[in-house]
């Protein structure tokens, strides 16, 4: 009898089960990229020697802190940059926080940074234990509001950590209690957000993240506001973390990754492709650019030009250049070198890493990247400046590959 | 009722439940019913309410902070076999369980592109897997195996822990290490018994 009413309870939740899973939401194609437009044309104090404003470089304020890394940038509705990045006394110090500033682009100036969520609110808010926190990933939900993805830790380096996401209804100037996204079956460990989340038809967001603890891998979370709700694996093994995703088309895209290959292995980009909108994808072959295992940044341009920013050495991350792809050969080429300290000895060389870039108008580039873990830089090409480098791109004499001299 | 609270209480109670526990190991005689849900409501409020002395959390959100949510399985069999007095987990479970997680970790981790804690997002085919699962424990006659998967599958379509992946309403870590260290404990019992019988023919 006893056995009888069990049974009959699970054929209750086995109709449950079902009914939920057919509420689940079906995988959709991605949404072809089209950054935010804002409502004016970036208007950026004209250089008056050119017709064609060279880049300006600013820097993010500084809070005191010793240690600064991982900055991200979202535009804002009203033409403003707003920028993440975390600070403390040492990277994975309990005093690091995750501060922001706005960028206003009449004034090229930054505005007094705040801080979005230290390690008590964190702990507080997802009523856990948290030891430290770490990159901030900003996006763009389809309601219009702003969610931060950020990773945390409660054990052990980065390869315990798990993401949370805070949202705001106010471009940031406040956050709602922080929610945990599940994404690994072993306590949840080691999930981390380095690359911009794409967009899906639906207006869910597709969110690039990997794994760096037994595994060394890219996976790709469908999020659905505080939750994860499917991943894929985009690469396996112990070679290839902090994916960034080129949207091809509504089913194709590109991931590329920082690769993290042992000692005798080829120091290049690792790609993996997707022909199904991210439900599968496989890994490709090396993009011949020499990689230091240091993060890159990118973005599509509204002309199809694509633009990188990254560590162009097979060793150390002294030299940070940005390079430019039409978007039809597959052929990238450098066209502006942003820091290079390959002249100094090695002691005295700085590091520049972690870049992340955006458009505001599709057209032109807001980057930020690690000044020797101690500032944060900003720098923005405009619209006008890429044309023209897009342009030279095409020109018969630079067709030549331009030589990657590694480190 | 917040989701945060409903987890808080949960590792407060099998906190509670584990150090009760682990008192009655350490007791000499077999403890009252009445006395072990005591206990356990006790230590489950020591571990549930902020208790301070320079602590930002309460004690169950260190523990959380560490171990994540558990499972419901791991939940149930834990809870009830500390205040239910029931027949032990069949070693048949245990093995399946112990063959499962071999499998499914290292997969999940990272070895090769088929990652099968993808399937548990939604997979039909995964689900049926788990409802015939149940089906095969009502039929071998473990009808607790019956309630506690049933329970488990109602609690992930309600959405009942952050996670929305069916996998961790059934299996956890913990459950898969207490699977792997069943054998140790029935070799124990029987070294009990044995020194026991012993006991009963030495001469006084």
């Amino acid at each position: 009898m006893n056995r009888v009413i069990a049974l009959c309870f699970l054929l209750l939740a086995a109709v449950i089960g079902f009914l939920h899973i057919d509420s689940l939401p079906v995988w959709v194609p991605f949404v072809i990229s089209s950054p935010t437009a804002a409502e004016e044309q970036l208007e950026l104090v004209p250089n008056t020697k050119s017709k064609i404003p060279d880049p300006i470089g600013t820097w993010l304020p500084e809070t005191g802190a010793a240690s600064v890394h991982a900055a991200s940038l979202i535009a804002l509705k009203d033409g403003g940059i707003r920028a993440f990045w975390f600070a403390g006394s040492r990277e994975g110090a309990a005093d690091v926080v995750i501060n922001s500033t706005v960028f206003d682009p009449k004034s090229s100036s930054w505005s007094a940074p705040t801080v979005v969520m230290d390690r008590v609110s964190a702990e507080k808010g997802l009523s856990r234990y948290i030891a430290k926190l770490g990159n901030p990933v900003p996006a763009r939900m389809a309601d219009g509001r702003l969610q931060l993805f950020f990773v945390t830790v409660s054990i052990g380096g980065w390869a315990g950590s798990s993401i949370s996401s805070v949202i705001s209804a106010d471009e940031g100037s406040t956050w709602s209690q922080p929610q945990r996204l599940i994404t690994s079956p072993l306590i949840n460990l080691s999930t981390l957000v380095k690359s911009p989340p794409l967009s899906f038809a639906d207006g869910r967001l597709g969110l690039p993240a990997y794994h760096e603890w037994i595994g060394r891998f890219g996976e790709f979370l469908r999020v659905d506001a505080g939750q994860v709700i499917d991943k894929r694996r985009m690469s396996s093994g112990r070679s290839a973390i902090q994916p960034l995703v080129f949207v091809n088309s509504a089913q194709d895209a590109t991931a590329y990754f920082r690769q993290t290959r042992s000692a005798n292995q080829p120091k290049q980009v690792p790609v993996s492709q997707t022909h199904n909108a991210g439900q599968s994808w496989q890994p490709a072959e090396d993009l011949p650019i020499p990689n230091p295992n240091s993060a890159l940044a990118g973005l599509q341009l509204n002309n199809g030009a694509r633009i990188m920013v990254l560590n162009n050495i097979e060793t150390g991350r002294y030299r940070l250049v940005l390079m430019m792809s039409d978007g039809q050969s597959g052929k990238w080429q450098m066209i502006e070198v942003l820091e290079d300290d390959e002249a100094l000895p090695d002691e005295q060389r700085k590091e520049f890493s972690y870049p992340y870039l955006i458009s505001v108008d599709g057209n032109d580039a807001h980057l930020v990247y690690t000044w020797n873990r101690q500032k944060i830089r900003h720098r923005y090409f405009s619209g006008a400046w890429l044309k023209h480098a897009h342009s030279q791109l095409t020109t018969p004499e630079l067709e030549a590959p331009i030589p990657y001299s590694g480190g | 009722m917040n989701m945060q609270i409903i987890a808080l209480i949960e590792m407060s109670a099998t906190c509670a439940v584990v150090i009760t526990w682990l008192l009655q190991k350490t007791a000499s005689q077999e403890f009252p019913w009445m006395l072990k849900v005591l206990l356990t409501v006790l230590i489950g409020n020591l571990f549930y309410w902020p208790l301070g002395f320079g602590m930002e959390l309460p004690l169950a959100a260190y523990v959380r902070g560490v171990t994540g949510d558990l499972s419901i399985v791991t939940l149930l069999l834990l809870w009830t076999s500390l205040l239910l007095a029931a027949k032990p987990t069949p070693i048949l479970f245990k093995f399946v369980i112990v063959l499962l997680a071999l499998c499914f970790y290292p997969l999940a981790l990272g070895l090769g592109m088929i990652d099968p804690y993808a399937w548990g997002y939604g997979s039909i085919a995964f689900f049926i897997g788990v409802l015939t699962f149940a089906l095969v424990c009502g039929l071998l006659n473990w009808v607790k195996g019956v309630w506690i998967i049933a329970i488990a599958i109602i609690a992930w379509a309600a959405h009942w822990h952050e996670s929305a992946n069916l996998w961790d309403y059934l299996l956890d870590p913990f459950l898969a290490i207490w699977a792997l260290l069943a054998p140790l404990g029935i070799l124990n019992r029987r070294r009990k018994e044995k020194a026991r019988s012993g006991y009963l023919f030495r001469p006084g």
